[in-house]
């Protein structure tokens, strides 16, 4: 059952695998109010793709088909999907 | 060949010159180039490799719009008879000054549009060692397709390591990476 809580957690794995490869010191703080993009962010470029990709993969894995991040949905939303973890959610709800 | 400097929304791409010598040096020597190939480590070096960059080869320096330099990208090996080339010495050295904006993303696009729009090439390929994990994993979710594994290619960090082969072609560029890279420069 994909909800809130199973999203968040599915974010929260992408954001761990980033912490991973950081140094002590540089690892994000996460949480549910955490940026991730955007002004005051915790990801470069390569840090989002990374999430995008764990996102996607975890998501295929609970609901059986894939579901692309980066389409042309993402682009036509008002507030972007990638600006921090509560804006991720909820376009992820809005799209599965 | 055609244009040298390139312009996007968020940075500029403008030819290394010797007055990058000393930043591109130090990017080179910090822990974020691991994965790149050793350079020798003194400034007369750097500039001697500036000095000897081939006319045929694009080397880049990444620039915000402030004016501020935070890395550097190249296309290389530029082969106008089979349409293809290497992109690559991709390194962006101000971590911090690009948490938050697409800079990676977009100084790639831009090579990108050289290559294939300008250059009308058909393939992009290079090499990126096997356990860069990150750049593997950002080249493939931006089109790239893993073409195979060059064993003990790379002598990283006193072992040598292998390299996986990556390749581009202008179909799944038009297909996969632009709208990614769109989508990622929307923020």
């Amino acid at each position: 059952m994909l909800d809130t809580n199973k999203i968040h957690e599915i974010i929260f794995e992408a954001l761990e695998a980033v912490n991973a490869e950081r140094e002590e010191g540089e690892k994000i703080i996460i949480n549910s109010e955490t940026i991730l993009f955007g002004d005051e962010a915790s990801l470069d470029s390569l840090d989002l793709v990374s999430v995008l990709v764990d996102v996607e993969s975890a998501l295929l894995d609970v609901c059986g088909f894939s579901v692309s991040l980066t389409d042309d949905r993402a682009m036509d939303q008002e507030i972007s999907p990638f600006s921090n973890i509560h804006n991720m959610t909820k376009y992820i709800l809005s799209i599965v | 060949m055609i244009v040298k400097n390139l312009t996007g929304q968020f940075v500029d791409l403008r030819p290394i010159n010797a007055s990058d010598a000393e930043i591109t040096l130090s990017w080179r020597l910090s822990g974020r180039s691991r994965h790149l190939n050793a350079v020798s480590g003194d400034l007369e070096s750097q500039l001697n490799w500036i000095a000897n960059r081939p006319e045929s080869d694009f080397d880049f320096i990444i620039i915000l719009k402030n004016g501020l330099r935070v890395g550097m990208v190249s296309l290389t090996e530029i082969d106008m008879v089979n349409k293809n080339a290497v992109p690559g010495r991709f390194l962006i050295g101000d971590e911090a000054a690009v948490k938050g904006k697409p800079v990676a993303v977009e100084a790639m696009s831009l090579v990108y549009q050289l290559a294939f729009d300008q250059l009308n090439l058909v393939r992009l390929h290079g090499i990126i060692a096997e356990k860069n994990l990150k750049m593997i994993k950002w080249q493939v979710y931006l089109g790239m397709k893993v073409e195979g594994v060059l064993r003990s290619h790379l002598f990283q960090n006193g072992s040598f390591e292998n390299a996986k082969v990556l390749g581009l072609l202008e179909e799944d560029y038009r297909k996969i990476t632009i709208p990614r890279m769109k989508a990622l420069m929307s923020v």
